[in-house]
């Protein structure tokens, strides 16, 4: 170890502290908070929520202003040393490196695993205390370099600061956080939704679904090999759009849509179009086999939730099917009621929230069976009044970013001036 | 201007790009070298006025199909390089940035019945471009670094000074993890906006936080070690192996089931 190098008398434990009582302290961190969650039992843990978490926030800020202002201990002057740093993130890393490989929050875990957190670490003791431990250090960092004001140390200012803002905020807020769920019906207006849990929450409006909109993709040909049970897809054989008119070989077949219906019934003749609900695709396609010239004409429908699908048989092992049209986009135009009388319209879809009343309205799903027929839409309204804090931390560190991408390390940036080709 | 004369407009921007890299190399010596440069800019310059023009004839921006958002991953990425390479001289970054667009412009190019391809409604969004971008950069300097890293093992077991080499890797290092933050918080504003909530521990999301804290392991080593080069080295080539599991790996892993990045 570096620092013991310098100053061979010094002893474990003799300050400054360096790599190894660093590790020694952080493990130990961690594995308290292993021993805690194991007598802790099933009761998950929960974070304070307002005001609570607020005037915790205070309480460790200023706790770390006045110490590290005021009580310059060895102990103190660790916190904002590099081994801390280093120790602190580790052991977290640590931690969250065991939670890339176990499932998280699978009902069917059980067992020690279970019993130590590793199972749900994001609200475990051990993850919690190691977070906080890395918060104390970051926070005593921070204060310890904030002067002189130099346009170095305001850039570590933004990374390190933002970095603590963002945890502080995103982890204390999180009990703040509402998410509900809500299933509109077209016609119907509702204002009770439900959390997670299946708790159900009446909301200070109610939202009533006005049209749910579907916008979907063609649908698509493949070859659906019997003997696999699957779609054939290989380099020879790919799908092919259902345009009207155009043509493409798939594995020998020279497959032709004579026909399309966007919307269809069946009759005794074959296909008509129809524009009744759960009117299936439709396509008149001839099929021409390269080798033997073997022609099979015939309709294909990949059906819907109340029309049968209809493959087109080439030979006794291959069929000709169409996959059902994937959505391209889906959106809910929805009514706000504030009142029996003072409503607003808006239209909602994925990547296009609504904000209202202190809300945040999401276009989540629909019934899937029912594809673009379903007469209800699934929505998430969110309540987060911690965001505009995590807003800042994020953007400096956008900020603190852009500098090391300009300034890379500091040394090395008067180097490359007089150097043209590395 | 439609994608019926693109092909034109490929040609005239790869064989700038290419003509502006040979250039750079034959006239790095010489007091021309700006020649060099003006090929360079015109690529982009060129490929920039496709993109407005297809804007224009579509009467929407071109954000929506694959092939549209081909175009912009070939226009960001070369801007991102060339600014880069005009800040740092890493003539390896030019190459690989520009030699990139030149692919993804190719690959419009060959592959024109993929310009309607289906994108999911998540992925339609602003965000997705910047994203992956930002991404394709920060992986390619992260990459680098780790290649560099083994260069300086190889050259400390040859008890050569190993001085230089470690500069590079932090500065490489410093302007990837630079990039992986942008990576991170672009994908976090993004998901609010598409999912709710900004952070959600999906594995992919999990695995990328792990790759940031293993380079956040590696500046804060070389800021209190500086004297300790084969520790570093070591975190260097490591991280790498998180790195690729996040990259190519999550997939794989049982814990990834029921990822929204598995695709």
């Amino acid at each position: 170890m570096d620092g013991m190098n310098k100053n061979k008398k010094r002893k474990t434990w003799q300050s400054p502290w360096g790599y190894l009582e660093s590790f020694i302290i952080s493990s130990s961190i961690l594995i308290i908070g292993f021993i805690i969650e194991f007598f802790s039992g099933d009761n998950l843990l929960k974070l304070p929520a307002w005001p609570v978490n607020l005037i915790l926030i205070v309480i460790v800020i200023s706790y770390i202003i006045i110490v590290q202002k005021f009580f310059k201990t060895s102990i103190v002057k660790w916190f904002s040393s590099p081994p801390a740093a280093i120790s602190a993130i580790s052991i977290l890393t640590f931690l969250i490196l065991l939670m890339g490989f176990i499932p998280q929050n699978n009902e069917a875990s059980d067992g020690f695993v279970k019993m130590i957190g590793l199972t749900h670490v994001t609200t475990s003791w051990p993850y919690l205390l190691c977070s906080f431990f890395l918060l104390l250090i970051l926070g005593f960092t921070i204060v310890r370099r904030l002067f002189p004001l130099t346009i170095k140390n305001f850039a570590f200012f933004l990374n390190h600061a933002g970095l603590f803002i963002v945890i502080v905020t995103a982890s204390l807020g999180s009990a703040d956080l509402w998410r509900l769920n809500m299933q509109t019906v077209e016609g119907r207006a509702i204002f009770t939704s439900y959390d997670h849990n299946g708790n159900s929450y009446n909301l200070p409006f109610a939202i009533k679904l006005l049209d749910f909109k579907i916008k979907e993709y063609p649908p698509n040909i493949g070859l659906y090999s019997n003997k696999d049970n699957k779609l054939k897809i290989d380099k020879k054989t790919q799908l092919m759009e259902v345009v009207e008119g155009s043509s493409k070989i798939l594995d020998n077949w020279n497959i032709i849509i004579e026909k399309y219906l966007n919307g269809s019934k069946k009759d005794s003749l074959g296909y008509d179009t129809s524009n009744a609900i759960g009117a299936a695709p439709a396509a008149y396609v001839k099929a021409v086999n390269q080798i033997s010239s073997k022609e099979i004409c015939g309709w294909v429908s990949c059906g819907s939730f109340n029309s049968l699908m209809k493959p087109l048989v080439l030979t006794s092992d291959l069929e000709l099917v169409m996959t059902i049209p994937v959505a391209r986009e889906y959106s809910s135009d929805i009514r706000v009621f504030e009142s029996m009388k003072k409503y607003k319209d808006y239209t909602i879809k994925v990547n296009e929230p609504l904000k209202v009343h202190g809300w945040t309205i999401y276009q989540t799903g629909y019934n899937e069976k029912m594809g673009k027929w379903s007469n209800m839409s699934i929505i998430e309204l969110v309540n987060d009044p911690w965001l505009p804090a995590v807003y800042v931390g994020i953007f400096m560190l956008l900020t603190g970013s852009l500098y090391l991408v300009w300034m890379g390390r500091s040394n090395q940036a008067k180097k490359t001036k007089n150097n043209d080709l590395v | 201007m439609t994608w019926y004369n693109y092909s034109l407009y490929v040609y005239c921007v790869s064989g700038s790009w290419i003509i502006g890299m040979i250039l750079v190399y034959l006239l790095r010596k010489k007091r021309i070298k700006w020649l060099a440069d003006i090929f360079l800019v015109a690529g982009v310059v060129i490929i920039s006025v496709f993109t407005v023009g297809l804007w224009m004839e579509l009467e929407r921006p071109p954000f929506r199909t694959l092939a549209e958002t081909r175009l912009w991953y070939g226009i960001f990425i070369s801007v991102i390089g060339l600014v880069i390479y005009y800040r740092w001289r890493l003539f390896w970054m030019l190459a690989y940035t520009l030699l990139m667009a030149i692919l993804f412009l190719f690959i419009n190019y060959f592959n024109p019945d993929t310009f309607d391809k289906t994108l999911m409604p998540a992925l339609q969004s602003p965000w997705f471009i910047p994203h992956v971008v930002v991404y394709i950069i920060g992986y390619a300097f992260l990459a680098v670094s780790s290649l560099i890293g083994l260069i300086g093992i190889y050259k400390m077991r040859k008890n050569k000074n190993t001085d230089d080499t470690i500069a590079l890797a932090d500065n490489i290092v410093y302007l990837g993890f630079a990039f992986l933050t942008f990576g991170l918080l672009f994908g976090a504003l993004w998901a609010k906006e598409a999912w709710g909530h900004y952070w959600t521990w999906d594995p992919k999301e999990t695995w990328a936080f792990l790759t940031w804290m293993v380079y956040l392991i590696y500046i804060h080593f070389r800021v209190s070690k500086k004297k300790n080069v084969k520790s570093s080295l070591w975190i260097l080539s490591l991280a790498f192996i998180i790195l690729l599991i996040c990259w190519f790996g999550v997939n794989y892993l049982p814990s990834a089931q029921t990822s929204v990045h598995v695709y």
